[in-house]
């Protein structure tokens, strides 16, 4: 789409919307980069670097007082200290109002692909090899979930409650850095005026259950949700309530999971797990606690949650202890366990999570399933050094079972 | 034809399945398309592309591209057929009709043919409840499913004159519906008649559309929308605010 001249305010002529951003008027592209059912984002026609939120209905009057008083904050100020860190929150620049001055929402910058990514984007093998080609294995995954503890725990401090908080709206870049993109959701108090402004969205499958049923956003509702994404990044994109109760006939869903306190991290005896589940045992023991807190007793009892400061003090401790494998390139894994679980894994017959797929197969009989988008080169016949080298991960894959089942025993 | 359970994947652990690491809950969601002999020509092929373009945005989508699978059931061309991806399934192949968004291709369809839309929602029910069977198998979590009804005729027989047989599950889908098995879409285009719109809004009573020409671009967008809406879990006045959007027609900031 390029720029185009002014033709009013008429829209119907595939024109983009005309607006002011603090009285400078600016065109918006005719089509939104992303809409929901509250409001749509939308690029700014000749400013690549910024875009415009809309809200769907007119917001009212305590919405422009939130960002009006959000303009004249500047959370984690001092930070970031590095000038290749994106900043942590996708704060409201200017407000955005009609030529006639009504208030329609707001500018913030643009946290766009392929620079920032959402969470969920290294939640699944293929994106991550297609979205952080090099820099994803289990260390990058540690390493953005300090990003996130830090994040989280920063703001807690400064009294502002992230609310609705998921994998969708946070971004992560390259280096790991996370963004938070939906800050006009965040529940603060107004320091002068003594006006709370609180959080009125949530994503249901990071919503702890006091959430669920209505409650207001609290520090432990983010300590909730932070621990389901903390507990996603290690365990490579595993949601905790992942899995259906036995026996259930009804529909199943990570809220009813959350809602009944069913998370298999604690009681693996009470659902059906997904074939290829990663054994909660790859977290390193003291951040498996901090999850069978959260997770146990945490579920249901805010206060028994693991606080952001907690997760990022644990996951602080790892972070130099991470191992790498050297047999597969990005491998890596706590220091709590002997053998690579990643190359365990791929030897078991599961999957290498962090390295693509070797070459398929001849197609079976019959229609096969849709092949990946990029189609391996042609099978190379096994030579004798890989089948010593299947021996040897055999080896290691049987040195990890036994270890798992002690750490196991000693976990119980 | 569909009564066991199709097996979606490869039945023992191996590398180059590639849905083995993905646990996201699923969101199923069913375009229900009219292809009888009325879309002949352009309306056809405003629909094939947009399927293409839908297609391409689906697979950019990092949140919906592994949690939402499409299935395609035509109805057009004297019969029903459910398609796994661009590839017609036969009656008895005992294959799943659904595919992950990311690897979905959309099939390339043509119009003849009378207009079995009762046999197309029937079979459309059928899969939905076939595939979440299958997913609580697997223990896999999922999405209230979404089904699109998308024609501009009324209900035919096999030999293509007007039938009642649609009243038949009237009271089915009400129920479904209450019970939240799926969301409905029903979508009436082109030159849709008033009595053909009577039928899809007996169908789906909250969502249901009677649009000028054939807007199919919008109408796949609309479905994504309320898929990622599904996913944030939102209530469904949000639904219904996605939904009234479409249906006028209009920019989102209008509206």
């Amino acid at each position: 789409m390029s720029a185009r001249g002014s033709t009013g305010t008429s829209a119907r002529a595939g024109t983009g919307r005309r607006v002011l951003l603090d009285g400078r008027p600016v065109t918006l592209a005719e089509r939104p980069l992303k809409g929901g059912g509250e409001a749509s984002v939308y690029p700014v026609e000749g400013e690549p670097g910024i875009v415009v939120k809309l809200y769907r209905e007119r917001p009212g009057p305590e919405q422009e007082r939130r960002l009006t008083r959000m303009l004249a904050m500047s959370p984690l100020g001092d930070r970031p200290v590095d000038s290749n860190q994106a900043p942590e929150l996708a704060w409201p620049t200017a407000l955005a109002r009609s030529p006639e001055g009504v208030f329609l929402g707001y500018a913030m910058r643009r946290f766009g692909e392929p620079q920032h990514v959402q969470l969920v984007g290294l939640f699944t093998r293929s994106q991550r090899l297609r979205l952080f080609p090099e820099r994803a294995d289990w260390r990058f995954l540690l390493g953005v979930a300090w990003n996130l503890a830090f994040m989280t725990a920063r703001m807690h401090h400064e009294g502002l409650v992230v609310g609705d908080f998921s994998s969708s709206n946070v971004v992560v870049d390259r280096n790991g850095f996370v963004t938070f993109l939906d800050c006009d959701s965040i529940a603060f108090t107004d320091r002068e005026t003594r006006e709370s402004f609180p959080c009125l969205m949530h994503t249901t499958d990071y919503s702890a259950p006091e959430r669920q049923a209505g409650g207001p956003a609290s520090t432990e509702s983010d300590d909730f949700a932070l621990s389901v994404l903390v507990y996603q990044l290690l365990a490579v994109g595993n949601h905790p309530f992942g899995g259906v109760p036995h026996d259930s006939q009804e529909d199943s869903t990570v809220k009813d999971n959350i809602a009944a306190s069913i998370s298999y991290v604690v009681r693996p005896e009470k659902v059906v797990v997904p074939r290829g589940i990663i054994d909660p045992t790859v977290l390193p023991p003291g951040l498996l606690t901090l999850a069978r807190r959260a997770f146990g007793p945490g579920v249901l009892d805010p206060k028994a949650r693991p606080s952001a400061q907690d997760w990022l003090r644990a996951l602080d401790e790892e972070r130099g202890r991470v191992r790498g494998c050297g047999a597969r390139p990005r491998h890596s894994y706590g220091s709590h366990l002997t053998g690579c679980p990643w190359c365990a894994r791929a030897a078991a017959g599961g999957q290498d999570l962090f390295n693509p797929p070797p070459p398929r197969p001849p197609a079976p009989s019959a229609p096969a399933p849709p092949p990946p988008r990029q189609a391996p080169a042609a099978a190379p016949a096994p030579s004798g050094s890989d089948s010593r080298k299947l021996l040897l991960v055999l080896a290691v894959v049987i040195a990890v079972i036994l270890l798992v089942t002690v750490v196991a025993a000693m976990e119980g | 034809m569909m009564n066991e359970p199709p097996p979606t994947a490869v039945p023992q652990y191996a590398d180059f399945d590639f849905e083995l690491d993905n646990n996201a809950q699923r969101l199923p969601l069913v375009l229900c398309l009219d292809n009888s002999r009325s879309m002949e020509g352009r309306p056809v092929q405003a629909l094939n592309e947009a399927l293409r373009e839908w297609t391409r945005e689906l697979h950019d989508d990092v949140s919906l591209s592994y949690s939402v699978e499409v299935a395609v059931i035509t109805f057009g061309d004297q019969s029903v057929t459910a398609y796994r991806g661009a590839e017609p399934l036969h009656p008895g192949m005992n294959l799943s009709p659904f595919v992950p968004a990311h690897a979905f291709t959309p099939p390339t369809l043509a119009a003849n043919g009378v207009t079995l839309m009762t046999e197309a929602v029937e079979l459309a029910m059928h899969i939905v409840a076939a595939r979440k069977t299958e997913l609580r198998k697997l223990g896999l979590q999922y999405y209230r499913p979404q089904i699109c009804l998308v024609t501009d005729g009324l209900p035919t027989d096999g030999t293509g004159h007007y039938t009642t047989t649609w009243q038949r599950i009237v009271p089915v889908l009400a129920e479904e519906q209450r019970a939240r098995r799926f969301r409905l879409y029903a979508i009436g285009v082109g030159g849709i008649t008033d009595r053909g719109q009577a039928v899809l809004r007996a169908f789906a009573p909250t969502y249901n559309a009677q649009l000028q020409g054939f807007p199919f671009r919008e109408l796949l967008q609309m479905m994504s929308a309320s898929a990622a809406a599904e996913q944030k879990g939102e209530g469904e006045e949000a639904f219904e605010k996605i939904f009234h959007q479409f249906r006028t027609q209009r920019p989102a900031w209008e509206a």
